[in-house]
């Protein structure tokens, strides 16, 4: 699980061109949204396509990201549970 | 294709969505409205030659031109008038692009579509495939509200004698970058689209072309012709909110129509049906209403999506959509708001869901939005 | 109602942000040339920035830096020109589309490939709800935002315009273009240009930000008397538009001290200005810029920079003039500079500009 959320934080910060952050920045239990790291709708597509991509796993519905992209650890228990590669 | 058919379309409910036919894309689930005619048939309507290398934005754009070149007594040309041509597209010639990419930088068979794949040679290509001589040309892209910024240009050139006819609108054809585009952004719905419906999931991908013909009224006098209606007020404004979302409030939607509102020398409650934005987009349609709210209060007029028929005809829209408020202005409907069964919360007011016959309408207004939040909004009166 | 060009600003293949062109033009020294990049921290946060490509942030910097020499804090309206929109985003995208077969593609690439990103980008910056608008016709792009801001302008729907050109040219659309003979592949010193045999020119990528206003201000530019589009004109009517744009504003062909021409080097483009210079303009020196900017779907903007510039300062440096022997006769202070441009000789421009 640790290794995964520090795979995530990597891809996050290269997909979303974090410029300047490094995975020690990213807090794994902070909000991604809104406070924390500040993200928006469109970069919650971004991590919408990272999912599949990396992880084969598709969401039909924007809203379905809501719940999931809560914060780092959320999305990588989400992963751990969905992927399919 | 053309006014009449549309006409009945619109008083039958018969809408243009379905599958798709002629785009080659995989995602065959999503519906689009697509204009029901191949590129070969668009170029025999044209007269133009099998192996001419033309685009189908363009090729729409050049139906939709004579169309209106006809309708206003201007084909063939009359040369004592200065005549100009302002056209909104925005994927331009993408939809051969996408298919010749490879040759594009690897051979050299397919070099002639190069020159054709921007904006500017979209409206180019339009001018040349009728048989006419335009003294000034340009081309406006601001998105899905490019059709209504043309409206918006050409009207002040008018103003300024700058022109003595100008003809105004859009063109825009379906492409897999458009509508993969679209997707990427999970915008598209799944089901034929829902314009302010409560459980709306997105919007529909049309593709069409349409053109208006303006001119002063001392120039249509002269010419013995009797105009179809006025433009009286118009507005564009800047949501200056997100790239893609619209603001909660509609802020941009709110000023841009009261702007015509305003120009038009108009109250709200003068206005007798809006022809709306209403994409079927989650965003877009509470984002409009309650702008349409903050403007109309308690008495919003009679509402309509007739992107429920046509699909989001994107750079095109605002010319389609204008196409049909005149319409529904000299003919006397309104045009109902298909697939629409539950009102949005947050909304006060629903639409229009059965085609209104026999009514008379003095005021349309027309609203046109785009990304970055580009909108713009027209209003088109009876001429008493 | 007088039209005045406050304030301009620019990225290009020349120093960024600057006027230095002036004096130490930098010389092209190949048929692509990259621009200078300015430092964008003032401007734009690295928040910001994540999203954007190279062309929003240069069109950023232009604008806030051509605002900020203009006074002014918030235009009443956002006018861009693009001949090509945001292409490395565009190309971005259409690559994954193709690459992946429609599958997994980047939001924020179709969201940024749209012409209008450009001055909705700049708008959402200033949170500017005023008028908004982007035009995208090859190369008169700029002409048609600069024709639709004086216009409004002219009718006092407002009192400032923020007009911009923002093209680039990337490496895929450089090698697709060579195929059109857009470009002098064995380009290496500018004889080859003003000799203008053959095709092409050489490619510069252009941002332009000019700041419009209907109040005079200390250290306006120029005014801008008119703008004019026509297309295909032929000399005749080409000559006609010329004279009405004269006489719309009491002056006569002698009253032009410079006309500033859109000459690239490449023998088509070219033929069309030595006709005008042939019937229309023979008694009056012909200036260039294509030669110090680079040909571009944007660079006719350039061309109405590099006149209004001479306005303000009172003097056209040597380097501007295409004939040698013009430069040497020219010594007076410049009053009024006609900007004509044409693309393919089928659209073409006259901007009239005066001290």
């Amino acid at each position: 699980m640790e290794q995964l959320i520090e795979e995530l934080k990597k891809e996050i910060i290269e997909v979303l061109n974090l410029e300047g952050m490094t995975p020690a920045d990213i807090d794994e239990n902070a909000p991604l949204f809104g406070e924390g790291l500040g993200l928006d709708s469109i970069d919650a597509l971004e991590l919408i396509v990272l999912m599949e991509k990396n992880y084969g796993i598709k969401l039909q519905n924007a809203n379905e990201g809501k719940e999931i992209f809560k914060s780092v650890r959320v999305m990588a228990e989400y992963i751990n549970a969905h992927r399919t590669k | 294709m053309g006014a009449d058919e549309t006409y009945a379309c619109l008083l039958a409910g018969r809408s243009g969505i379905g599958k798709m036919k002629y785009l080659k894309s995989k995602h065959t689930d999503l519906p689009v409205g697509e204009v029901p005619f191949s590129d070969e048939e668009l170029r025999e309507n044209l007269f133009i030659k099998e192996d001419a290398s033309i685009t189908r934005t363009s090729l729409l754009g050049a139906c939709a031109l004579r169309e209106a070149l006809v309708s206003a007594s201007l084909f063939p040309r009359d040369k004592s008038w200065k005549m100009a041509l302002v056209s909104g597209t925005t994927v331009g010639g993408m939809e051969k692009s996408e298919l010749f990419y490879y040759d594009f930088l690897h051979t050299r068979e397919k070099d002639e579509y190069i020159a054709l794949h921007d904006c500017g040679a979209c409206t180019d290509m339009i001018g040349q495939a009728n048989p006419y001589g335009f003294e000034m040309m340009t081309t406006i892209s601001t998105a899905c509200s490019s059709a209504a910024n043309a409206i918006i240009l050409g009207a002040n050139m008018l103003k300024l004698n700058r022109t003595d006819i100008v003809v105004v609108g859009g063109t825009e054809c379906l492409s897999k970058f458009h509508l993969d585009g679209f997707n990427s952004l999970m915008i598209l719905d799944h089901e034929p689209c829902r314009p302010f419906d409560k459980n709306r999931n997105g919007l529909n991908l049309g593709e069409g072309a349409a053109y208006l013909v303006m001119e002063r009224e001392e120039t249509a006098c002269q010419r013995g012709i009797s105009p179809l209606c006025k433009l009286s007020g118009y507005g564009n404004r800047c949501d200056a909110f997100h790239q893609t979302a619209s603001s909660p409030d509609g802020e941009g939607a709110y000023l841009s129509m009261m702007d015509a509102l305003a120009m038009a020398g108009l109250q709200p409650s003068d206005i007798d049906y809006i022809n709306a934005h209403g994409t079927g987009t989650p965003n877009n349609d509470e984002s409009e209403g309650h702008a349409m709210m903050r403007v109309f209060g308690d008495a919003v007029p009679p509402v309509s999506s007739t992107k429920s028929y046509t699909g989001h005809t994107t750079s095109a829209s605002g010319g389609v959509e204008a196409a049909i408020s005149i319409l529904a202005l000299i003919r006397g409907f309104i045009p109902a708001n298909l697939n629409f069964s539950e009102k949005i919360d947050s909304l006060d007011f629903t639409p229009v869901t059965e085609v209104k016959q026999g009514v008379e309408l003095h005021h349309v207004l027309t609203n046109s939005f785009g990304f970055g939040g580009n909108d713009s909004s027209c209003i088109f009166s009876k001429i008493s | 109602m007088s039209i005045y060009i406050q304030s301009a600003s620019h990225i290009s293949i020349q120093k960024p942000l600057s006027e230095a062109w002036m004096e130490l033009p930098i010389v092209p020294d190949s048929a692509f040339m990259k621009s200078e990049e300015p430092d964008y921290k003032p401007f734009i946060s690295p928040m910001e920035a994540r999203r954007m490509g190279t062309l929003v942030k240069r069109a950023l910097a232009t604008s806030l830096d051509t605002l900020r020499k203009g006074g002014c804090e918030m235009p009443d309206a956002i006018i861009s020109g693009t001949g090509l929109g945001c292409v490395e985003h565009t190309e971005k995208f259409l690559n994954a589309v193709i690459d992946n077969d429609e599958e997994c593609l980047p939001p924020t690439s179709f969201m940024q490939s749209t012409h209008n990103t450009i001055s909705s980008q700049i708008a959402l910056r200033l949170k500017c709800h005023g008028y908004n608008s982007t035009y995208s016709h090859r190369g008169t792009s700029f002409d048609s935002a600069l024709f639709d801001a004086f216009m409004q302008l002219s009718l006092g729907k407002i009192g400032t315009a923020l007009v911009g050109a923002h093209d680039e040219m990337t490496p895929d659309y450089f090698l697709m273009l060579s195929k059109l003979d857009y470009w002098k592949m064995d380009f290496c010193h500018l004889g080859q240009l003003r000799k203008g045999e053959g095709r092409g020119s050489i490619s510069g990528s252009c941002s332009l930000s000019m700041l419009l206003s209907s109040q005079k201000q200390e250290n306006a530019l120029c005014e801008l008397k008119d703008v004019e589009l026509i297309y295909r004109p032929g000399i005749l009517q080409s000559r006609h538009a010329i004279n009405e744009v004269l006489l719309r504003n009491n002056l006569s062909l002698k009253d032009i001290d410079a006309v500033v021409m859109g000459l690239s080097g490449d023998c088509d483009n070219d033929d069309v200005y030595h006709e005008l210079k042939h019937h229309i303009f023979q008694n009056v020196p012909t200036l260039w810029y294509k030669q110090m900017f680079g040909e571009g779907f944007s660079s006719s903007s350039f061309g109405v920079y590099v006149g209004a510039v001479c306005l303000r300062v009172g003097r056209i440096p040597q380097h501007l003039f295409y004939f040698p022997e013009e430069a040497a006769m020219f010594q007076k202070e410049p009053r009024n500079i006609l900007v004509y441009n044409h693309f393919q000789d089928r659209d073409h421009s006259i901007i009239l500009l005066t001290k």
